[in-house]
């Protein structure tokens, strides 16, 4: 049985507008896959990079970004470099070092406004109203990390050498300040802070919080960055990416989402029991958008520069490395 | 036997930092990512004092672990060599606390014992024990038939004939594993100083990577393995002797 030419061509139509609908169609324009590292693990201190992934920020801007939590051992800078990752979280001393050693990196927002790198004392103790109020006091620094540079900046400031302080390396564990072997100690505010701050008031202490840019010393903390190639070569996309995290931010620091910020992370970070999210949320939007009339993601060029010159007097980089010139901000692109 | 290990050592070194340098050339990779040649020789000349002096310290603590873990190894590999109720049991708990990840009890560790030298001695004597046990079991659990047998049906034979039939004859076996085990009680010195010491070279490659300096980490390695290399050497001499010693057809003595 022959089949007839107009069978033919009605067939050809069909598929023809198949094709042409199939191509045409918004369903078929694929988000732009990114990847972006964190400098630490998922909690509430990243709540705004938790819920751009999580309530579809970067999906409305038409990009599939992969989060991945950091570590010490994971530098986003390195990551840029070699290609695995798109964007990044890195604090101004990595970008200084990697400046320093000839990377291209820039800095695309600065999230933290006020370092949470802090120290905690107990509140029995002598409050630190002077930088010279840390005469005599033992306290804990991670050896290498920015907090000894941060710390050996205030006490040059304050006149005081290691004679007058007993400075111990601390890690991760807590154990020597709960035991008050150690008098003041290194925190993520934000972070671990809240933690021991809550431990010591069930025992009924009180705690102090030794705020470094109270004194003068602004070492900035996480900022985003990406290379300066994906900026020549894709500047719209990282437009787009930068918008899409600011505005996630935003809404992630905005006390009437707290509810729905909280169920984001809880998402990320199971083991953190729900009152101190709540409690580290808090503490996270006071260092983030300190006043209700910063825009987040501003970047403070001046502490940026301070941060310099400090890394440089502790001898941590070989020369200026021109800071203010690799600052891109959200205004700038 | 001394100078092999280090020239083998170097070339090994070497490769690996040609490699290195290789790939960066290949990607154009900044001195973050991947140091030029030009900041490893800086950085080396200096931290090479300190870093000296931090992996003497590093391996003063590996000998002593090591020390501990022989002596354990061979506590429990004599005790446990019988098929007996106990034997076995002596074997089941040996492993049992062997399945336990060091770096997971490690925390526990140094909560309890604080960082310092102790927690880094247990450490270390821990990541190097047990492989030396499994060596120390098999040569103490299979009987050598031949000679035993003698003694068995002169009614001579006691525990510790028994031990030294069963050593001098895998004499060869057992001083290998102990010089090989060198390296696993220097990894776990420097895993224990990397995890929470405050001294020590692993302390040292922590603060190195705390600061995105791999120059400095290269330095490190460097020098770990050098004294390693060194370390491993002499006790493979030491191997060397024990064996002309006891055999018998070099002049050595007799069981």
């Amino acid at each position: 049985m022959s089949v007839k030419p107009w069978v033919y061509r009605q067939w050809s139509a069909a598929i023809l507008v198949i094709f042409v609908l199939f191509c045409v169609s918004p369903v078929r324009a694929e988000a732009i896959k990114l990847n972006y590292r964190l400098k630490w693990l998922f909690n509430t201190s990243v709540a705004g990079d938790i819920l751009a992934a999580d309530q579809g920020y970067f999906k409305a801007a038409g990009l599939d970004v992969t989060v991945k939590e950091g570590s010490p051992e994971k530098n986003a800078i390195n990551e840029l470099e070699l290609g695995y990752a798109d964007f990044g979280v890195a604090s101004a001393d990595q970008v200084i070092r990697a400046l320093d050693k000839g990377a291209d990196v820039v800095v695309l927002a600065q999230l933290f406004q006020v370092n949470p790198m802090q120290w905690i004392y107990r509140a029995d103790r002598p409050e630190i109203k002077m930088l010279e109020d840390l005469k005599g006091r033992h306290i804990g620094i991670t050896f290498g990390g920015n907090d000894e540079t941060i710390m050996r900046t205030l006490l040059a400031r304050a006149g005081l050498g290691e004679k007058d302080v007993r400075l111990s390396g601390v890690r991760f564990d807590f154990t020597p300040f709960l035991k008050k072997k150690v008098d003041v100690w290194p925190v993520y505010k934000n972070s671990q802070g809240v933690i021991l701050a809550d431990q010591l008031s069930r025992e009924g202490e009180a705690v102090y919080f030794f705020n470094p840019s109270q004194f003068g010393v602004n070492f900035v903390a996480n900022s985003i960055v990406t290379s300066g190639k994906m900026i020549q070569t894709h500047p719209e996309r990282v437009k787009i990416f930068l918008k899409a995290l600011l505005s996630a931010w935003e809404a992630a620091m905005d006390p009437l989402n707290e509810a729905q910020v909280l169920a984001s992370v809880k998402k990320k970070d199971t083991q953190t029991p729900d009152d101190i999210q709540q409690k580290q949320l808090a503490a996270t939007r006071q260092l983030i958008k300190p006043d209700k009339g910063i825009r987040i993601g501003v970047i403070d060029v001046g502490a940026w520069k301070q941060t310099e010159t400090i890394m440089l007097n502790e001898h941590q980089i070989k020369g200026p490395v021109g800071i203010a010139s690799r600052l891109i901000g959200p205004e700038g692109l | 036997m001394l100078f092999r290990r280090i020239y083998q050592f170097l070339i090994v070194y070497c490769l690996g930092l040609v490699g290195l340098l290789g790939i960066k050339q290949a990607l154009g990779l900044s001195d973050y990512v991947i140091p030029g040649v030009s900041l490893i020789l800086s950085t080396f000349g200096r931290v090479s004092g300190g870093y000296f002096l931090d992996v003497l310290n590093t391996l003063s603590v590996t000998i002593f672990g090591q020390i501990i873990s022989i002596a354990m190894a061979f506590t429990v590999g004599i005790l446990g060599r019988k098929s007996s109720w106990a034997g076995s049991f002596i074997k089941v708990m040996a492993y049992n606390i062997q399945a336990y990840p060091i770096v997971a009890l490690a925390p526990i560790i140094f909560i309890l014992l604080g960082d310092g030298f102790l927690s880094r001695l247990l450490i270390a004597s821990m990541i190097c024990y047990f492989p030396l046990l499994l060596s120390v079991l098999g040569v103490m659990a299979v009987p050598v038939k031949d000679i035993e047998h003698f003694y068995i049906a002169t009614g001579r034979m006691r525990w510790q004939l028994e031990v030294k039939i069963r050593a001098f004859e895998n004499l060869s076996k057992l001083t290998t594993v102990i010089a090989g085990s060198a390296t696993l009680a220097m990894a776990g010195t420097i895993v224990a100083e990397f995890i929470a010491a405050n001294a020590g070279i692993g302390y040292s490659i922590r603060i190195a990577l705390y600061q995105s300096d791999l120059a400095g980490i290269l330095t490190a390695l460097f020098y770990i393995g050098i004294i390693i290399s060194v370390y491993q050497g002499m006790l493979e001499t030491l191997g060397e002797l024990v064996k002309t010693k006891w055999s018998a057809p070099k002049g050595g003595e007799l069981l």
